[in-house]
């Protein structure tokens, strides 16, 4: 009996999840199985910060549950994590040493948390919400924290304002309008949010930078240039997403901020393809790379990427209108737009 | 205090420490006041790899059954604990080894096999392991630590565990796990991210005033054994009675008894209805196979009254069948095994505070009805560890229940003499007056061979209805709930009792009208009070652990009602959720 087909998915996010669902609609005999690092099921990040403020349970982040992947005969290995990829002999090297074969790979793998290089040295007392993971860690921290230090910013970090102040926390929200993601404020927006944030009794403060954050019996004391001192139990950070293609670089795979993948998604490896916030698509007009954001874009990338993969040609079409150049660096905004 | 109640299982290898480890954190959470009930399956074969599994269920609340579903399981060995991953829970947790010596292939890591809902925690064991230790021998060590770590446990108190576990042992030993226990614990508390609920943190219950003693069902007939006064155990190594051995060849000579180890169970039983003989007190254990062999011998006992203990310790059967497996399927053999009307008495404790009482009384009674006196154990019982309030050892006047002839009896002494209640003064070899033959052939009040008419129906009577006083000093069967117009009723024996009691009062809580009962003595049968609760339920139901529903059988010419039945044979004990799912079934 010949082999049958293993389609890998790595993420388990938008993407990832419309790559499985494509791919099992177009073939009910192959195997295909979705790697997360996420121990939890695909689920809705923005809602991360009600979860995290106990407003809302588990089940409530769940976009699907786990009974649509057996139906689905979607295989999904949650909190495991792809080391290495061997482009060559088509192998995925798992952290628990596991060896996964594939014959054709979609890496969707998302975003890990963007740092400014003037808080790297203070990353060690920073904390993230990028994922399940994280916002689980979190949870009881915030619980326990009185006061707690924002610094934004990106969209994420509204809403966990928003669910903080449910929490009757007090809270420091320090933003920067030239690095806000994924798109810069200006000067009358940065000033608004501050308005708007003073009114619900949250000290806002726009373009300050941090000096110093150290810590000392679980209180972290963060010193801006302005000479601002403010003293909490808790500093979270959120700036945005950066690709997340570590564990990549190094196996042939062609990067550079991102995945580079051609308009079909196609990386250098005619079997593997990337989709989502990881990959930079080439565009043939622009003659440049774009990276793409939000939901929406993602689940159709994962779509295009799965249906070339089992031999169509759909290229992926950024809206001109809805490209944006953040520090460099284009990307395609519809999410920010439609948010 | 939140309620706590954790199935944990240690899955490895013969070699990996699986059944110590389970040990060790049974009796470590036991001092610490929680309700424990372990047990162990381990492969038959001496040598090998085969797979060794330590099941403990920790619980602030009362334990009756050792549970169907793992909430944690702790794999030591992917093979192993692969095949083991059908018992976890939809919910549970698996520790694995992430950092094995090399790449495994696709499916070979239990990491691979964990569904969704699930949740792992990859801890290096082997590598802990051996910056501990400098060996692999310490990854059970490495994965206690963990498991203390991420669930909450004291990890100082529990080290001070594994250094009284391993007291005996040289520096080295000691050193090397409580090395490895701390590797295990400080990794897990900086690497692993908590995402389950599990936590035995803040609910540890308040320290019983109780003195308790952990023990198993072997370890609890073994010294009940020696507290009641044996004199001599003789027996033949066989899973899963040999623990008994083991423990009465250490601890029985210090009392100045005398354990041998025979050349097979034969010459076992002959040793014990020979001491019995003499005077002396005298048992010996065994399982199936073995108990095979003794039942022609220990119609001797029967016949010639003479006071004999037997433990069989019940395993899959037939023949040499499931060595290392649980079954409650010698309970035809105990009751009817031996040429002829064979009457003797049975008891079946249901939990290991049982165990050592049963053992006691059957001293008492094997000694006052002078006859054979079968406990019947099964590889649960054997193997399952609980935290019980220490027993209590036999009175004075329980140490010595024989009825011994008068002066005047002595002057024609009938060592068979027919009295009201069966019972024949019995004179010890020695006493003056006292010479008699003793037979194994039907024999007159004095013991002379007698084939007459009169004297087999006489004798025969006799032996049956001695042993019916035994029912007055057996406790009485249990009856748990309403006493009258109850829907279901529930009877159950052995060890099968403590998960039919336990789905019984899940089953009330979900608003079934159902009762329990079970008796320890199952022979002579205590009718009367059987009879009273089968009238008082509309439907029964027994469950056991044997095809053909043993008990069943006994019960139901004594019934006015038909049996439902729950007989499996799968090698595990059977479980209250199991017990409860037949339950609801006929409820709907």
């Amino acid at each position: 009996m010949p082999k049958k087909d293993h389609y890998v998915i790595i993420g388990n996010g938008p993407a990832g999840n419309s790559a499985a669902d494509a791919f099992r609609a177009n073939d009910k005999d192959a195997r295909v199985t979705i790697i997360s690092d996420e121990a939890f099921s695909f689920f809705y990040r923005h809602k991360l910060p009600q979860f995290v403020a106990g407003n809302i349970g588990e089940d409530d982040l769940k976009v699907r549950p786990y009974s649509v992947y057996k139906e689905q005969n979607i295989r999904l290995r949650l909190g495991q994590c792809v080391d290495r990829i061997d482009p060559e002999e088509k192998i995925l090297y798992l952290r628990h040493m596991e060896k996964v074969g594939y014959t054709k790979l979609v890496i969707a793998t998302g975003g890990s948390p963007r740092i400014l290089p003037s808080l790297t040295s203070f990353e060690k007392h920073l904390r993230f919400m990028t994922g399940y993971n994280n916002a689980i860690k979190l949870m009881p921290e915030i619980q326990k924290a009185k006061t707690i230090t924002i610094l934004g910013g990106d969209l994420i970090s509204f809403e966990l304002v928003k669910a903080l102040r449910t929490m009757k926390k007090k809270i420091f929200f320090i933003f920067y309008s030239k690095c806000f993601w994924p798109v810069e404020l200006t000067g009358n927006m940065s000033a608004k949010i501050c308005a708007n944030m003073k009114k619900k009794n949250i000290e806002a403060y726009a373009d300050d930078t941090v000096e110093t954050l150290t810590e000392k019996g679980n209180l972290y004391t963060l010193k801006t240039a302005s000479g601002r001192t403010f003293k909490s139990d808790l500093v979270c950070c959120f700036l945005g997403l950066v690709p997340n293609i570590g564990y990549i670089i190094g196996s042939g795979i062609d990067t550079e901020r991102g995945v580079l993948v051609n308009e079909f998604m196609q990386t250098n490896y005619k079997d593997i393809y990337a989709c989502g916030d990881c990959a930079q698509i080439y565009d043939p007009k622009l003659k440049d790379y774009w990276i793409s954001i939000g939901w929406s874009n993602a689940g159709l990338q994962g779509k295009i990427a799965a249906m070339n993969l089992l031999g169509s040609s759909k290229v992926v079409k950024p809206l001109p209108k809805s490209i944006r150049d953040v520090v460099g660096i284009k990307i395609q905004t519809s999410w920010w737009d439609h948010f | 205090m939140a309620d706590v109640d954790i199935v944990i299982e240690i899955c490895g290898s013969a070699g990996d420490g699986t059944i110590s480890s389970g040990e060790i954190l049974s009796r470590f959470m036991s001092s610490q006041g929680f309700e424990i009930m372990s047990f162990d399956s381990y492969p038959s074969e001496i040598r090998g790899f085969g797979k060794c599994v330590a099941h403990s269920r920790i619980s602030n609340k009362k334990v009756l059954s050792p549970g169907k579903y793992t909430d944690i399981l702790i794999a030591l060995n992917n093979a192993h604990a692969i095949s083991q991953l059908h018992t976890l829970r939809e919910t549970g947790i698996v520790i694995f080894d992430n950092k094995p010596p090399n790449y495994l292939e696709e499916d070979q890591s239990i990491a691979g096999w964990i569904e969704p809902g699930m949740i792992s925690y990859g801890i290096p064991l082997l590598n802990l392991s051996q910056k501990a230790s400098g060996s692999a021998r310490g990854r059970n060590m490495v994965a206690l630590g963990a498991l203390a770590a991420i669930f909450g446990i004291d990890g100082e108190q529990m080290k001070s565990a594994i250094h009284a576990r391993y007291a005996k042992k040289n520096k080295v030993v000691i050193d090397s796990n409580i090395n490895s226990f701390a590797e295990g614990f400080t990794w897990a508390q900086q690497h692993v991210t908590k995402v389950d609920s599990y936590t035995f943190g803040h609910s540890k219950p308040k320290p019983s005033k109780e003195k308790k003693a952990i023990i198993n069902g072997n370890q609890a007939v073994a010294q009940a054994a020696i507290d009641s006064g044996l004199h001599l155990y003789a027996g033949y190594p066989i899973t899963p009675a040999t623990k008994i051995m083991e423990i009465v060849s250490r601890e029985l000579p210090k009392k100045g008894g005398v354990m041998v180890q025979t050349e097979d169970e034969i010459s076992a039983i002959g040793h014990v209805i020979g001491a019995g003989y003499a005077g002396k007190r005298a048992m010996t254990a065994t399982s199936g196979p073995g108990f095979c062999l003794m039942s022609e011998l220990a119609n001797l006992a029967v016949m010639a009254e003479v006071p004999a203990v037997l433990v069989n310790s019940q395993r899959g059967g037939p023949s040499t069948g499931l060595p290392t497996r649980n079954e409650q399927s010698d309970l035809n053999i105990a009751l009817f095994g031996g040429s002829g009307d064979s009457p003797r008495i049975v008891l079946a404790p249901t939990s290991v505070n049982e165990c050592y009482t049963c053992t006691t009384l059957a001293f008492y009674l094997a000694e006052k009805y002078q006859t054979l006196v079968i406990i019947l154990l099964d590889f649960f019982l054997s193997n399952s560890i609980r935290n019980i309030t220490t027993p209590v050892p036999p009175k004075a006047n329980q140490l010595n229940s024989n009825v011994a002839p008068t002066k005047t009896a002595l002057k024609d002494y009938k060592r068979y003499k027919l009295t009201k209640n069966g019972i024949s003064p019995r004179a010890i070899p020695g006493t003056p007056g006292g010479m008699c033959i003793s037979t194994g052939l039907e024999h007159s009040e004095h013991g002379h061979p007698r084939y007459d008419r009169n004297t087999h129906p006489a004798m025969t009577e006799k032996r049956f209805n001695k042993i019916q006083g035994a029912l007055s000093e057996a406790p009485k069967p249990r009856w748990v709930g309403p006493k009258k117009n109850v829907d279901i009723g529930v009877i159950a024996w052995g060890s099968t009792a403590g998960s039919a009691h336990e789905a019984v009062l899940n089953a009330r809580k979900e608003g079934i009208n159902v009762a329990f009962m079970s008796t320890v003595i199952l022979s002579p049968f205590p009718v009367k009070e059987i009879k009273k609760f089968s009238e008082a339920c509309s439907r029964i139901l027994v469950p056991e652990l044997n095809y053909t529903g043993q008990f069943a059988n006994v019960l139901s010419p004594h019934l006015s009602r038909s049996i439902e039945r729950l007989n499996m044979v799968t090698g595990l004990p059977i479980s209250a959720e199991d017990i409860l799912e037949k339950i609801r079934d006929m409820a709907r």
